[in-house]
This record gives structure tokens, sequence and C-alpha cells, in this order.
């Protein structure tokens, strides 16, 4: 809305009453919330932190509560677990409006979705072919595409001009449909997979693994520590690759990829309001098309499933022909998503074999890592595979780097889901900040009490999450007579579960040397990998190593034949 | 288009473009050469900077008491501060050690993420009482640093150590990157054989680089390695890098400790004394209020090997002549003496006893 010359030589009182018309516009007023939301997703990240968390404890139920609001975590981890985990129940409060109002949630809340119409924004402006493209619809100045036959003199039709606009709706935008039902169909089994996909946790996951830490180069501390992450330049890549589409595809990932907008979509299946045309008013100069954020056709039968509710084509409506309309006529939408039922077979078989497929490499019950060690608090793997989303809030919280995006340790299902690295960090005693920010419940919220076994968790014992065994060949007092033992030192239980046992070795000069040697008492170690932390022998694998056998939370699941090898701690 | 003539004009502007740009290339592949091909490799960076001697302006008589001793009940951990700073100067008290406009690190053993009540750090009472002290005595400013083994954030704060420090006023500086500096120690490479550990080494320098008196305040715990960590052992939470190293030479690194560092003052906090699995503890039956002695306790000292031998012997109850770190860090520090720095450095108690430089006050 650009103003031209002889705007600004109008009255001031006349000036004045347009500025305040623009502000009060409705795609203002979204615009506003948009950047509220945007800037509260923001915060939400860089607060999760564990000295914050620490420091301001109300925060806690606040830091994941844009995963909590999000339906498809909800609606996906009922499925696979059926209940609904303590804060899910808040998705409620986008899913019911979205029954009444349609998708608003894709262009008023939420902040991936932001971020493309951003980007797009940004980088789609005039003075690109595109630019000039979406301008010249209108003015009759429109040159078709290289490729496009032009017809010698004479502008082509208006039909012709919409059906080539990049606004248009397009047939991939099925795809986000067939995404959605084979992920669902899948969570009928029991993965659950949305999260690769689910725009708030893919954003979650991004700031965790790329973002955040990029920001942390330059200025360590302000952000807090700094990060690394095991397979973060993927994650970089795709966070990269998907926003940069915007230049080509204009908000390619939410009118074609995003599985909650494809529920959403299906859920605005009864909406009570939608954009309505008046075909009476309606001259077909396609000015709806030009801002239009969700390709939903505005200027013929609407696509229901996939308006954004995003208003820009009732403010750029020259006629006053489009309107946000209660009940309107049946006949002027095209309802639901109209893909073809033969695809939504297809697409549900995929999911309905991605189950055995994935589980057939046995990575999750016979030949389980042993590098496969979840946070404390994690619940057996089956379950854990039932209700991690991959949004990695636990990896942002995790004070000492240890929790890490798994790269495929536990096969394909749990590509990006948290496992703990003792070479980046260990898992610190009194801690248990993962399960406190979990939105799923995949790592329970479990008291240090609990984590420790104090109190009237006595009985019970500490979780522990491994146990550490000695490489004797790499041991310097083991393999190579040198006197060590940090293992034994930074070991946090008491009594110690590093015990030094004190020898007498004759040295090669034949001199009787005095050494202590590390050992692993298997019923004190709680697996926290402080010990691998911190063994002067780096290299590809330390002295001291923690594997996942013997933790606590497959220890009522003897026929799953998972970590049997070491007998669990009382 | 095709029979449109090129201007001089044009000619000229077009070719100069070219030219102008391939000197530009000429000249910055001249400018950037690098015949030996390593003048583009990380450099260790070449820092002269050595530590003070923090000692060395304190005018402190030779006849005054080197190591004090207050005992107390263990609500009374202020008091004890108190007189056992107290006990080295009668007449001048922390104004023998602190004056106006000082700029103080304390360096609390904060190195777990434990509570207060299990002894593996520093009591906040006794860091309270020893900020108060400084502040009396007219600090402009006072820096508490260590560089903890767990996560440097969550072991302020379990350990109540940044509540305390917050509240009266003193600056936390965390071990970030950037705040570590590699220092000499020695101009050649140590030699472990012979009793060395350090030779260059990072350490945690900016916050010791802007102080001008360092004040140690270590508990007094059982250790897995060396016996017992206490005032010399408190410094290794200056080090950074891979310092797990020197476990291997354990008693070489503890006595290079006491070399590196010459205190202003050093405070041994035995208010519960970690008696066994050390360093870390974790259960209330592993510390003793003031270990042997049988009553809680403070220890000031100008002398970190002798107060560590006394401690030592009175608090873990154990034979400070079997201690190597101890006898090492004696001699050490007596070349240093022999080279003319104020330093004391005296192995045993048993002649300071002799001598009556050791005070015992009960509060």
């Amino acid at each position: 809305m650009s103003f031209t010359h002889s705007e600004k030589e109008r009255p001031r009182a006349a000036h004045f009453r347009d500025s305040w018309r623009n502000w009060t516009r409705i795609t203002t007023v979204r615009v506003i919330v948009q950047t509220v939301m945007f800037g509260l997703f923001l915060a939400f990240v860089f607060l999760t932190t564990f000295a914050n968390l620490d420091r301001l404890p109300g925060l806690r139920c606040w830091v994941s509560k844009m995963l909590e609001i999000d339906p498809l975590v909800a609606v996906a981890a009922a499925i696979t677990t059926h209940t609904i985990y303590k804060g899910l129940l808040w998705s409620l409060i986008i899913l019911i409006p979205t029954l009444f109002l349609g998708r608003f949630f894709c262009n008023w809340i939420c902040p991936y979705g932001t971020l493309h119409q951003f980007v797009g924004w940004l980088f789609r402006g005039a003075g690109t072919e595109d630019g000039a493209r979406q301008d010249s619809c209108t003015s009759g100045t429109f040159r078709p595409p290289r490729g496009a036959d032009a017809t010698a003199g004479g502008a082509p039709a208006v039909t012709e001009l919409l059906q080539r606009h990049p606004n248009r709706y397009r047939r991939y935008q099925h795809v986000k449909y067939y995404i959605l039902v084979a992920m669902l169909v899948a969570a009928a089994f029991g993965t659950l997979q949305i999260g690769l996909l689910d725009p708030i946790c893919l954003f979650y996951r991004s700031m965790t693994g790329v973002v955040v830490p990029a920001l942390n180069m330059p200025a360590p501390s302000l952000l807090g520590d700094y990060r690394f992450h095991q397979g973060a330049w993927l994650i970089g890549f795709l966070l990269f690759g998907l926003v940069a589409m915007n230049l080509v595809y204009p908000r390619f990932f939410c009118r074609v990829l995003c599985p909650l907008g494809a529920l959403l979509g299906l859920l605005s299946r009864f909406a009570w309001w939608r954009i309505e045309r008046d075909p009476n008013k309606c001259n077909n100069c396609g000015r709806c098309l030009l801002h239009c954020e969700a390709a939903c056709d505005p200027h013929a039968r609407l696509r229901k499933a996939e308006c954004f509710v995003c208003f820009n084509c009732i403010e750029d409506c020259p006629e006053g022909a489009l309107r946000f309309a209660l009940f309107p006529a049946k006949e002027h939408e095209v309802t639901g998503p109209d893909a073809a039922r033969r695809k939504f077979i297809f697409a549900g078989v995929t999911g309905l074999l991605f189950y055995p497929f994935a589980r057939s490499s046995g990575r999750v019950t016979r030949d389980f890592s042993s590098k496969l060690i979840r946070p404390p608090g994690a619940v057996e793997e089956l379950e854990f595979l039932e209700r991690c989303i991959k949004c990695d809030q636990c990896i942002r919280v995790c004070p000492t780097n240890a929790i890490q995006p798994d790269w495929f340790e536990s096969g394909l299902e749990g590509l990006w889901s948290p496992v703990l690295n003792f070479r980046m960090g260990h898992c610190q005693l009194h801690c248990t900040a993962c399960g406190q920010v979990c939105p799923t419940g995949a790592i329970q919220r479990i008291s240090v009490e609990e984590k420790l076994g104090l109190g009237e968790y006595a009985e019970r014992g500490p979780i522990k999450l491994g146990t550490a065994h000695i490489d004797m060949g790499r041991c310097l007092p083991h393999g190579k007579n040198i006197p060590c033992v940090v293992c034994e030192e930074v070991c946090p239980t008491s009594p110690k579960a590093i015990y030094g046992e004190r020898v007498i070795r004759t040295a090669r000069d034949g001199r009787q040397i005095e050494l202590t040697i590390p050992k692993v008492d298997i019923d004190r170690c709680i697996g926290c990998g402080i010990c691998e932390r911190e063994c002067p022998v780096v290299g590809d694998r330390r002295a001291i190593y923690v594997t996942a056998e013997g933790e606590t939370r497959s220890r009522d699941y003897p026929e799953r034949d998972r970590n049997r090898s070491v007998r669990p701690c009382k | 288009m095709a029979d449109k003539r090129l201007t001089r004009r044009e000619c000229l502007t077009r070719g100069a473009g070219a030219v102008l740009a391939a000197g530009a290339a000429a000249v910055g592949g001249y400018l950037l050469y690098d015949p030996e091909g390593d003048a583009g490799l990380l450099k260790l960076s070449d820092s002269n900077a050595r530590l003070n001697n923090y000692f060395a302006e304190v005018d402190f008589p030779a006849s005054n008491p080197r190591v004090s001793i207050a005992t107390g009940d263990e609500r009374r951990i202020e008091q004890m501060v108190r007189a056992a700073v107290g006990g080295l100067d009668p007449s001048l008290g922390i104004k023998r050690f602190v004056v106006k406009d000082d700029v103080v690190l304390i360096k609390p053993n904060v190195g777990f993420d434990r509570p207060p009540y299990l002894g593996a750090t520093t009591h906040p009472e006794v860091l309270r009482a020893v900020i108060r002290l400084c502040k009396e005595a007219g600090a402009r400013k006072i820096i508490i640093t260590d560089n903890p083994i767990e996560s440097p954030r969550a072991c302020f704060a379990k350990s109540g150590i940044r509540q305390v420090a917050e509240a009266e006023g003193a600056i936390i500086v965390l071990p970030e990157r950037g705040r570590f500096e590699t220092l000499t120690f020695r101009d050649r490479e140590p030699d472990w054989r012979k009793g060395e550990a350090l030779g260059r080494w990072p350490i945690l320098y900016e916050p010791l680089a802007e102080a001008t008196k360092v004040i140690g305040v270590a508990p007094i715990k059982d250790h897995n390695l060396c016996s017992a960590s206490m005032n010399l052992k408190n410094w290794y939470g200056l080090l950074g890098g891979r310092r797990n190293l020197f476990h291997q030479v354990i008693h070489n690194i503890v006595s290079d400790l006491a070399l590196m560092m010459s205190p202003t003052l050093v405070i041994a906090d035995a208010t519960r004394v970690m008696m066994r699995n050390g360093p870390t503890g974790g259960r209330v039956t592993d510390v003793i209020p003031g270990g042997k002695l049988g009553r809680a306790a403070v220890i000031a000292s100008v002398d970190p090997v002798a107060c560590d031998a006394w401690c030592y012997q009175h608090l873990l109850g154990r034979d400070p002549a079997k201690l190597a770190y101890l006898k090492l860090a004696h001699e050490k520090i007596q070349d240093r003496i022999a080279a003319g720095h104020r330093r004391f450095g005296q192995f045993s108690w048993k002649i300071y006893e002799r001598q009556g430089l050791i005070v015992t006050t009960s509060v």
C-alpha cells in the first residue's frame, strides 16, 4: 500500500484517518499477533536452559507450551499411547477454534509459518521476474513465463494469467495429506514419526541444533554455554532448504509438506466461517491471488481445507467482493482436500509398511545398540518411541550438552530423539531438567529424590542409565602401569561405584611399583558417564565407557531381550 | 545492437576495469604469498603474562602467627572466620591483608554439583564471612571464581555459592571460553620424573589478572588419589585444558600448584570435613564437623603448605610425612624463597608450633 504523491497532499485529518484505518485493519492485527507469537516462541527457546529453570521454576510449564498447543502432537501421541499427557490438553485451544474458523493457526500462531511468510516477503519483492509477474498480472502487462507460447500482439486472457500465478492452488498440495495419513497409520502401530515434519517440533529442533549454537559462536555466554550436536549439519540443511524453497515456491513447506497443516485442513471441514466471494461483484481481476498465503483459490471456488484465513484477499479486493462469511453457500467451496481416495489408501499402506520395515532391523529389540543411552526418567524403549516427538527440548535444556540428537542408534525410527553421549557431557547428579520440559512424557517428570533413590524411593534405588566398563588395554594403570584413576575421583555415588584395587606390579625395569587399578562395582554404578567424560585417554573410545546395559528403564521388560548382560541395580 | 560502435569512453572504462581487477589480484597474491607455508598456521599465544605474587605486598611481621585455628559451634561460622583471621594479626586483622581499593579474588572449591551439607564444596557461610571481612577492609571489588568439573552454573547454584555471592555483592566469574590464557610456568618441558608437571598451561587468568589479592577458601576433604584435597589442591580449580592428564603425576601437580600460586591468605573450611569417599562424597555420613578435631573449625594461614600439613594431621588424622606433595611443595618453595620471593612454605607444622607460630582460639 504505497502512498502516492497526491495522497501526501491531502488534508491532515484525512491522512490521520487513513493511517488509523491501516492500524485497525485485520491484516495488521494479524501481523501483530504473528509477531507476538514468534517472539514468544523465541523467548521460550532462549529461556529453556538449566540455569533459567533453576532460577525461575515457574518457567517449566511455559517453555514447551508451543509444543503443547500443537494439535498434531496431541492427536498422534493419543493414537500411540491412548492417553493425553499432562499439558497436551492445551492443544484444544487450537483444535476447537479450528473447527469453527478454519486453519487460522497456520497464519496467526505458527512461528514456523511466520518464518516462511517473512522470508518469502523479504526476498520475493519487485525487481525479480517473479515479483514483476505478480504485479503485472493485474495491470495487463503480464509476460508469460519462458517456455509458454506468447500470443503475438494483444494481452492473454485473464483466466490464463491466473492459471500461471504462483499463488494458484497446485496439485502438489495434496502431498501433505498423504504425509499425515502415513504418519498417523504408523502411529497406530506404535511408532511416532510426526516430529520429523511437525512444524513446531522441526522449528524447536532447528533452534536447538543449529541456530542457538550458531548465535553462540561469536558471543559465548550470551545465550548459555557453547554447544555441539552430532549430525547438526542435517538439521541445519533441512531448515535452510525448507526456508529457501520460499524463493521458488511461496510457502512450500506450509502448502505442500506440513502434516499439522493437513490435520487442521481436515478439521476445518466443518468450519462455520470462511472466505466467501460474491460472483456478482467480482470482475475476475485476480488481485486476490497477489498475496494469498495458502494458495486456496479465493478467486474461484475456495479450497476450504487449504485457506490459512490470512485475510489478504479481502484486503486486496478493490470491488469488495470478498468477505469472511458465516455459513456461506456450500457450492462456492471445495470442502475437503480433493485428493483421490486411492492415493490416501496408498499413503496408509506406506505408513503400515513403515512399521515392519523399521522394526525388522531389530534395533529396538535384539540388536539394540549399547550406545543407546536415554536420559534419566526415559520410559522403556518401545514406549519411548510411542512418545518422543524429537522436539529436542531435552537437548536444549541439558546443562552439560550430554544429550544429543540420535543418529540412527535406535534405527530409522529414533532419528533426532535424545541419546546421551558421554564424550560431550555427563548426566549431572542433581539435575532432572530434561524430564521437566518433555511435553509428551517420553522422559518422565521425575524428582531428584526419585532419580537418586532417596527418601521414599530408597527401596527401589537410583535410576540407572547404564553401566561403566573399563577397557583394560587402554586404561593407564591396567594396561600401561601408569597411575591415574581420574574415574574414581569423579565418581559421584557414595560409596563410589569405581573403586581402586591396590596392586604391586613389576615395571619394565624390574622395579616394584604400587598401582591403584580402577574397578567398577556394577551394583553401585548409575551410568552417569562422568568417568567417561573425564577419562584422560581420549580417542575414538575412552578407557572407561558407559553402555546402556543394566539400565533401569528396561528392567521390567526381560522378555524384550534388552540389556540383560549386566544385572540391573536393585 | 550488434552494429553499435564502441565509444572511446566505454572502451577506456571497460579496459581499465579489467586492468584494475588484474592488478588487484596480482597485488593481493603478492601480499598474501607465504613461501614457507606456515604463516597461516595457528600459533600458540606468546603471552609473557606471569602470575603475581599476591603475598608480596603484604607487610606481614615474621613474629606473627602463621597458622591460626578457630574452633567453635557450627552455627557460629562467621565468628570462627573472624577469629581465625584475627589470630594471624591481633592488631589489624583482615586489614593486614586487604587494604582499601583492593580487588580481591576469592577462590572457593565449587568442584561438584553438591549441596553444602555434603562437604564437597566450600561452605557458603564461610564464604559469606570472608566476603564481609574483605568488604570491611575496603575492597573495591570482590570476585568469586572456580572451574568446576561439572556444569559451572549448576555447581555454583547447588553449592549455595552463587546465592551468597549475589547477596553479599560479590561478582561471580564463570569459567568461560576467552577467560583462559596459556601461561608459562616453566621455560622448558616439565620433567615428570623430577616432580614437575606444569610447563605452559591454560589457566583462568582473566580474574587473576584483575585481582590485587587472592584468598583461597578450601574445604578439607579426603581424596581418592592424592589422599587429601586441601588448600594446595584448591588451586587446581584455576587450571583449564585437559587437566585430568595430571592425575598420572598427582603429587607433582599439587606441589606445582603451590609454586604457581602465592596467595595473600588461605582459609581452610573445616566446618564439615569429608573423611572418606572423596573428593565427591555424597552421603551425610561421609562428613564430620571438624573431622578428627571433633569440633567445627576454620583455619587461616599465610603458609598453605604448613596449613595443609596441620589439617592433614589434626582433621583427617593422617601422617603428613607420608604425603608426597607436601614435601615436594616445601622444596619447590624453598627454591623460590632462595631466589628472593616473599613466601612461606614449611612442610612441618611442628616447627611452627615450637616457634609459637600456631595459635588456637575457641569461639
